[in-house]
């Protein structure tokens, strides 16, 4: 008997619960100044200063506790601003702004993708050009009518990521990553490495996201602006087959997949992200094709000595496409116009305190390493690709950040694929160039 | 079927023992499905756009979209291989460890141990073992199917899914099995082996047919995994290469959260249930009959 | 018939031992690897550690605020599986022997519910209960044990709809006539019977709710009702997840559950001896 009655409590627990979560709805009402209503925290006039409460969400899961931490700062200075910080987790598939403003939450700083900016999200910022921050950056994220909604948060690049070890001992002494400014001297450069005693030189790692919308992008710098040439494959008046460069790169990638030099050259195809970086790392392949962020897994195998070689194009050591380094920025902020004038104007706050403020300075820097689109800035960032970046920024010799001319979702499931395809020689490349045509005419 | 006499004691007690249940499902499960539903009839790009009212055209467009349906296929061909082996391997494993050795308890342990480790993890597990162990030993012993990396050929990229598949789930099934197993009379088995009947025979003949209950149980379940597999997908091949091994539920999420499609991700996602609806139903109908026959 | 006894019992050991060491590596490669660095881990998860390093464990427990992420989880994980239980055990119950139309429809509501693509019906759930009604602000934690008991009566119900079958009528109608009321024989004669069940479906349930991160992801949002597959996120990185604290972190988060899993296979044992003994 007594059993019977624990286990009616326990049920009768079960009830009340599930009935006091019921009942809970009615009371938030009252209290819910803490987080999330929004509107409140704006009206309610405190006596000394009004407070305010914004949401600020982070895109770079690898950053999280520093981006919190970074909030925690902020918030020192300005004790009349309250700042929750919400970072994206690696891998979710709803994204944390999508999560959060569905549940009701309104998110006053977001940072997205440039893509999501110009696509997903074309509505959602306000207009920032004329803040402050433009005098020290060029790369103020301007939308599809030329305004700058963004706020440049991070820079990265791209291009071939080489073990300076190996390719020095190859060479026998110094090495100008720059001066590999032709295909055929990349081929050059790729036997003397053979040469050395390295057996596959190249470790190509094929993920879509990287053949795709990071390689297969390259050639939209052809010309000043990519996004004219965006513009004229939507209206399927721009030939890709007939293309140079975009032939061009091809040539480049057979080179680099082509089984004399690739150590996945049989096969190209395999996740084979984590065994390349380890290849290149410890030394037994000389380099592979990835960004900035490759040195997060180089360097648990290896110190300090990686750099980047431009992606040659032809054979004209002329072409400015063979002489400079992709980069731009990637990771944009913006401000919601949903928010309260008091809620955005906290959010601008925020922005000006990343960029002239000694302590935001040193968030996005020292503590998160990234390298930062604003001259004013002096810090530098210590991993060895985001220096080489830096430093590339510093002389002038990047290009556009090809990627942020496409729809990035679209070209790592829709384009990927093709490009995949390509690389195992199931797909011709009059076959790739009509894929994308048609991608593009057929989605206007 | 025990009936009370009072419809107030009848309705009382149905309250009383289904009533929670009852309330709690409609909350977590009946209320948010019906309203995803209505969300298929709106045209949505993402899932915070405003919702405008657009009928079946996202039904349309889902019926019309080739990936969708290639990837149903596949995901047919992937719930035809693993419902075999999950099912054969978890029953001769939990027939194994009831078999009444030693140290069974300790095997029953150790075989559910796969269950344990979740996703992220276990993709990196495998995805080392196929992409770097597995050719190291091929070059070794000079096997020529294992030299290569497997995830990098369409067919092998699926078999190493179904394999991992196996590895995962047949510990799992092996449970439920043991469940239904230690369940059957032991004197219905022991007078069988007074009656001469060998170890085979008792298997067929005895457990075998008491072990229905389970087998729809499992098969069930096998079915459902299958159908709906996006973990081990998303972390082993993430689809690749080029889209080969992209099961339906990985389809459907890209759809929906990947490509902006929020609209026709949903309503693809209703078509899956309807599909798996029917399948599954057909197979507890004609399985419970079978158990009526037996 | 020694001969041919030690011959069957050879076989089955074999075997067993194979399917030992197929199913477990991974579950060694986690032991090992969490003694290891990055480096070591990246370049042969087969090797053994050079030291015992138990620093990255201490690491781990800090980041993750393990004692409060710990009882979190616990806490949401066993008041969850309880109510499931018994919840589902006299939903089960009473749908097997009150088959009438309306239960019968229920019941085929209940199982066609498993196979909802939890996918589609993240959004909605999160609009309702986070956009209209504010239960996400307001009592997350409630709101998530209920969603899992919502979530998990349907497998719960089906499991048990199975063996409730199997239990003889006359023993609760003996229960009956000698007086006992429909919840008095349930709790008293019922319930205990289905104690193998229970630790089985109470298993797949705990392992379930233990490790999901999807559900906890959406519901919980703040700092202190996090459970340890969220904070395990931390080391997940874009490109490259810092192994050498999440391998460590993964293992913790599953000793528990193993340890309860081996407790309830005791328990499934004693319950058929005792069985057996009747």
């Amino acid at each position: 008997m007594k059993k019977t009655l624990v286990l009616i409590l326990v049920v009768m627990l079960a009830v009340t619960l599930a009935a006091c979560g019921g009942s809970n709805s009615k009371e938030p009402a009252k209290e819910s100044n803490t987080t999330g209503n929004a509107a409140n925290g704006s009206k309610e006039a405190s006596p000394e200063q009004e407070k305010v409460e914004i949401i600020i969400t982070n895109g770079k899961g690898e950053i999280a506790s520093q981006w919190e931490q970074a909030a925690k700062d902020f918030m020192a200075e300005n004790p009349n601003i309250t700042v929750v910080a919400q970072s994206q987790a690696v891998g979710d598939t709803l994204s944390i702004l999508d999560k959060l403003t569905a549940s009701g939450e309104t998110v006053t700083v977001a940072m997205l993708e440039p893509s999501g900016v110009l696509n997903k999200y074309k509505d959602f910022g306000i207009d920032l050009s004329n803040e402050k921050w433009n005098e020290e950056t060029k790369d103020g994220f301007k939308n599809a009518d030329g305004q700058i909604v963004g706020f440049p948060f991070a820079i990265e690049g791209f291009g071939l990521v080489y073990n300076k070890k190996v390719v020095e001992k190859a060479v026998g002494g110094t090495f100008d990553p720059f001066s590999i400014n032709t295909r055929d001297k990349l081929k050059e450069l790729l036997d003397k490495i053979k040469a050395s005693g390295v057996k596959y030189p190249i470790a190509y790692q094929t993920e879509a996201w990287s053949v795709s919308n990071h390689y297969s992008t390259q050639f939209l710098n052809q010309v000043e602006d990519g996004s004219t040439i965006v513009a004229q494959l939507k209206e399927g008046k721009f030939d890709l087959a007939g293309n140079a460069v975009w032939n061009g790169y091809y040539d480049t990638m057979d080179l680099l997949a082509s089984a004399d030099y690739n150590k996945y050259g049989e096969r190209p195809l395999g996740q084979y992200y984590d065994d390349a970086h380890l290849s290149v790392g410890k030394g037994e392949s000389a380099m592979l094709f990835n960004g900035n962020w490759a040195f997060d897994s180089l360097k648990a195998v290896a110190g300090d000595s990686f750099g980047f070689i431009p992606v040659p194009v032809d054979n004209n050591p002329d072409n400015p496409l063979n002489n400079k380094i992709v980069a731009g920025p990637t990771q944009i902020l913006v401000i919601n116009k949903d928010a309260t004038p008091a809620q955005q104007e906290a959010g601008k706050k925020f922005l000006n305190w990343l960029v002239y403020e000694k302590a935001g300075q040193d968030f996005l820097v020292n503590k998160s390493q990234i390298i930062s689109a604003f001259k004013n800035n002096p810090n530098k960032v210590t991993n060895p690709l985001g220096a080489a970046i830096a430093d590339a920024v510093a002389q002038g010799k990047t290009m556009p950040f090809s990627t942020n001319y496409v729809t990035a979702d679209d070209w790592y499931k829709i384009i990927g694929p093709d490009v995949q395809k390509y690389i195992v020689k199931k797909q011709t490349r009059e076959g790739l160039a009509k894929a994308i045509q048609t991608y593009y005419t057929s989605k206007k | 079927m025990i009936a009370e006499k009072s419809i107030i004691k009848r309705l009382g007690n149905q309250l009383f023992f289904t009533g929670p249940t009852m309330v709690l499902f409609t909350v977590a499960v009946l209320v948010p499905f019906a309203y995803g539903f209505y969300l298929t009839l709106m045209k949505m790009t993402s899932p915070v756009s405003p919702l405008e009212f657009s009928g079946i055209a996202n039904y349309r467009s889902a019926f019309n979209d080739p990936q969708f349906w290639d990837s149903m296929w596949l995901t047919v061909k992937y719930v035809g291989a693993t419902i075999v082996f999950v099912n054969v391997i978890g029953f001769a494993l939990a027939y194994l460890v009831t078999s009444g050795i030693r140290s069974q308890n300790f095997f029953r342990t150790a075989l559910f141990t796969p269950n344990l480790i979740g996703g992220l993890v276990l993709g990196y597990i495998w995805q080392f073992i196929f992409v770097q162990s597995l050719p190291m030993i091929g070059e070794k012993l000079g096997i020529e199917v294992l030299r290569l990396g497997w995830l990098g050929d369409e067919l092998l990229a699926f078999w190493a899914l179904v394999i991992v598949t196996i590895w995962q789930s047949a510990g799992y099934m092996m449970i439920i099995f043991i469940a239904g197993l230690i369940s059957v009379p032991r004197d219905i088995i022991e007078a069988s082996t007074i009656d001469g009947a060998n170890g085979w025979q008792r298997l067929v003949k005895m457990t075998l047919p008491l072990m229905i209950p389970s087998f729809v149980v499992t098969v069930f379940l096998t079915l459902k995994n299958a159908f709906m597999v996006y973990d081990i997908n998303f972390a082993l091949t993430e689809g690749g290469p080029y889209n080969s091994t992209m099961m339906v539920s990985m389809h459907v999420v890209q759809k929906a959260f990947l490509e902006v499609n929020y609209g026709v991700g949903q309503a693809e996602a209703i078509i899956l249930f309807v599909i798996v609806a029917v399948v599954t139903g057909l197979q507890v109908y004609f399985s419970k009959r079978m158990e009526v026959q037996a | 018939m020694a001969v041919r006894r030690l011959a069957s019992l050879s076989i089955t050991y074999a075997l067993l031992v194979v399917a030992f060491v197929c199913f477990t590596f991974p579950f060694f490669l986690l032991i090992v690897n969490s003694f290891k660095t990055n480096g070591d881990i990246l370049e042969n998860p087969f090797s053994i550690p050079k030291v015992l390093d138990f620093s990255r464990f201490s690491e781990v427990i800090e980041k993750m605020n393990f004692l409060v992420t710990f009882k979190n989880t616990f806490v949401i994980t066993t008041l969850s599986v309880i109510l499931i239980l018994i919840l589902s055990a006299m939903t089960a119950h009473y749908l097997v022997r009150n088959a009438t139309k309306f239960n019968q429809t229920f019941f085929a509501i209940l199982v066609a519910s498993m196979i909802i693509p939890f996918q589609s019906i993240m959004i909605p759930l999160i609009y309702i209960y986070g956009a209209k009604l504010n239960l996400i602000e307001t009592a997350p934690v409630t709101l998530l044990i209920a969603l899992y008991i919502g979530f998990g009566s349907a497998f719960s119900v089906f499991i048990y709809h199975g063996f409730i079958k199997s239990i003889p009528l006359e023993l609760e109608e003996a229960s009956l006539i000698d007086g006992c009321t429909r919840r008095q024989t349930f709790f008293k004669i019922v319930l205990p019977m289905l104690a193998p069940t229970s630790v089985t479906i109470a298993i797949l349930n705990v392992l379930w709710i233990w490790n999901d991160y999807l559900l906890p992801s959406l519901i919980l949002t703040k700092e202190q009702d996090f459970t340890m597959p969220i904070k395990m996120k931390v080391f997940n990185g874009t490109y490259m997840n810092d192994w050498q604290l999440l391998i460590p972190a993964i293992l913790l988060t599953i000793l528990p559950i193993l340890v309860a899993y081996l407790i309830g296979q005791r328990y499934i044992i004693r319950g058929v001896m005792q069985g057996a003994i009747k």
